[in-house]
């Protein structure tokens, strides 16, 4: 840029805009919405505490898959090891050495953020599409471990009894606090992290990282920090959904299912964007309730609908919207404006 | 004598993963594709073929003949519907596809057969064996590594002899040069998908002679075939095939070890192998 000579009164004056009305409209709307995570507990019954607080999590797990697939470009197909493994560091810490729970919430990430960076170490050398199945075999190494770790009692699994000794207004402040945290950690945190510098850096990483790779982009450093912070928000959505269950089992905390949510909420509402996983979060979530009782059929219907978006509409529904609308709930991009217009 | 046990044992069983890696193998070497529904299609066909046998009273050999070209067809309708639609250098849509086909067909097999275990009737020759050296080796499992050896073989000799082999080899060096020369991929993917299937028949009736095929199976034997190929290192038919032991030999020490480590094993050797040699015991190494 410094090498073209030009004459300072020839630059235009320009205001970067970064915010627009929709964005304005949905920031306080997701404002609100938080304080009334929050203050669940004032308002909501147990039960809906406990529907929300699952809500909560399907959007975490889900902006976490799609940090990794939508900017990183890594398909991991494997993110429940991390939840699994958070939730079990809770239950041992909570339930074995008796740290308080809702300290050793917090401490239970240091396990799966410890665990992922070996674990990257290693798949990072599998091949595109050998990297998804090799996060499934990892997943399944750490349900096989738990399943034969007498520490975690084996596969009988384990119950979070020390929450007894907290009244039930109390658990419930505790979750919805939790949950308001973990929204503003996994949402609030990744529009952040688009908006900052490094956003640049994962958005022109997504569109080509060969490319991004040559204006100066850390492809493999970030690629590896993504990773990470994708395990960590993966083990805070595993330990507190685990801390609401009160029991894990090696076949419970380390379920599949979470990658098929993961994929079909991301995957339907709209890749690359946080606005997608907001609307597929919604879907599921009321499909789930609506239709979870067909079992096996109502699961054909979501593997197909995820097989016609791969094939069809690869942007989801956030993609038909935002190509119709240009209103972004969550602008992430930088745009000049003439103050004099 | 025990180890000497597991470790025939162990190459029996690799004769059954050398049945799903060698598709999964060839796939990938020919379209950088992984197929997340190559499992459930073992266990689709698996299936198939038990309702054949009980529904017309076939044996083994009738069901294989039904089921093979059944296979290849589903092989060719996979690709021609799902899969060239998402070959390309972004990995992520076929693995989305195949992945929602793999739940789809999971849930589709489970509402069909239920999920009960099933198992191919074999009219006395899932039970006989022969003795060698003071060893029992069951007849099944040898016919299971014969066949294994002899489709290794012949897919290797297809691709170093045949025409549709050298087509196959220059579609996965450079697409766009092949295209250049006359090839046309899209009728190479076909039938390379049609090949990789077509074998899976061939794992479907001895995976459901050997033991019992539930709907849920599926992610199990994908992930044994993935793994043998990685062991055995890309590329490489005889890789696959190789690697196929290695998992099978570390599974059958790991069950003789304790009974809830045998799968463990597999995986860790796996991993021990990532760490270690990425590129596969019999891949070579990259530059």
């Amino acid at each position: 840029m410094s090498a073209i000579p030009y004459v300072a009164n020839e630059v235009p004056e320009v205001l970067v805009q970064r915010q627009t009305r929709s964005g304005r409209i949905a920031m306080t709307l997701a404002v609100l919405a938080m304080i009334g995570v929050a203050a669940m507990p004032w308002w909501a019954s147990t039960g809906t505490i406990r529907s929300i607080l699952v809500l909560c999590c399907y959007i975490a797990v889900a902006q976490m898959w799609n940090l990794l697939a939508g900017y990183a470009g890594l398909v991991s197909v494997g993110q429940h090891a991390f939840m699994g493994a958070a939730g079990y560091a809770l239950f041992v810490l909570a339930q074995t050495y008796g740290v308080n729970p809702f300290v050793a919430v917090f401490l239970s990430l240091l396990v799966p953020a410890a665990l992922a960076v070996p674990i990257y170490l290693l798949l990072h050398r599998l091949d595109g599409p050998y990297f998804s199945i090799g996060t499934w075999v990892v997943a399944e190494v750490f349900r096989l471990t738990a399943s034969n770790l007498p520490l975690v009692n084996s596969g009988a699994g384990m119950s979070l009894r020390v929450m007894k000794d907290y009244s039930a207004f109390e658990r419930n402040v505790a979750m919805s606090l939790l949950c308001a945290g973990m929204l503003l950690v996994t949402l609030g945190g990744s529009y952040w992290l688009l908006r900052s510098r490094f956003g640049l850096a994962l958005i022109a990483m997504r569109d080509n990282p060969v490319a991004a790779a040559s204006q100066g982009v850390n492809v493999v450093k970030l690629r590896f920090l993504i990773y990470v912070a994708s395990a960590v928000g993966c083990g805070l959505a595993g330990a507190i959904y685990f801390m609401a269950q009160l029991r894990i089992t090696p076949g419970s905390a380390f379920d599949p299912m979470w990658a098929n949510v993961a994929i079909f909420i991301v995957m339907v509402g709209g890749i690359g964007s946080i606005e997608g996983v907001l609307i597929g979060s919604l879907i599921f979530f009321i499909a789930d309730r609506w239709f979870g009782e067909y079992g096996a059929t109502y699961f054909v219907v979501l593997g197909l609908m995820t097989l016609l978006v791969a094939l069809y509409a690869r942007t989801g529904i956030w993609g038909l919207i935002s190509k119709r609308w240009d209103a972004p709930w969550f602008p992430i991009r930088r745009k000049l404006v003439d103050p004099n217009r | 004598m025990e180890w000497f046990d597991a470790l025939v044992q162990g190459v029996l069983l690799g004769g059954m993963y050398a049945q799903y890696a060698l598709g999964m193998a060839l796939m990938f070497g020919v379209m950088r594709i992984v197929n997340i529904s190559h499992g459930d299609l073992v266990i689709l066909l698996s299936l198939i073929g038990i309702s054949f046998a009980t529904a017309w009273g076939l044996g083994p050999l009738p069901v294989l003949i039904v089921l093979v070209p059944l296979a290849v067809l589903m092989g060719w309708v996979l690709q021609k519907a799902v899969l060239n639609r998402v070959v390309g250098s972004d990995p992520l849509p076929s693995l989305i596809a195949t992945f929602g086909l793999s739940i789809a067909l999971q849930n589709l097999m489970l509402q069909i057969w239920s999920a009960n275990s099933r198992s191919l009737p074999g009219h006395g020759i899932e039970s006989q064996s022969i003795e060698i050296g003071g060893i029992y080796i069951g007849l099944l499992p040898l016919i299971v590594l014969a066949v294994a050896t002899g489709l290794t073989w012949g897919l290797d000799l297809t691709l170093k002899r045949t025409r549709f082999g050298r087509a196959l080899r220059a579609a996965s060096a450079d697409v766009e040069a092949a295209a250049m020369t006359g090839i046309n991929p899209r009728a190479v993917y076909a039938m390379a998908t049609a090949a990789a299937v077509g074998i899976l028949g061939f794992a479907a009736v001895f995976q459901a002679l050997r033991s019992t095929v539930a709907p849920a199976d599926g992610p199990a034997q994908l992930i044994y075939a993935f793994e043998a190929v990685i062991i055995g290192g890309m590329g490489t038919v005889w890789g696959a095939f190789a690697g196929s032991m290695v998992l099978g030999i570390s599974q059958a020490i790991g069950f003789r070890i304790d009974p809830g480590f045998g799968v463990l094993a597999g995986h860790i050797v796996f991993l021990v192998v990532l760490a270690t040699r990425p590129q596969g015991l019999f891949g070579k190494a990259l530059s």
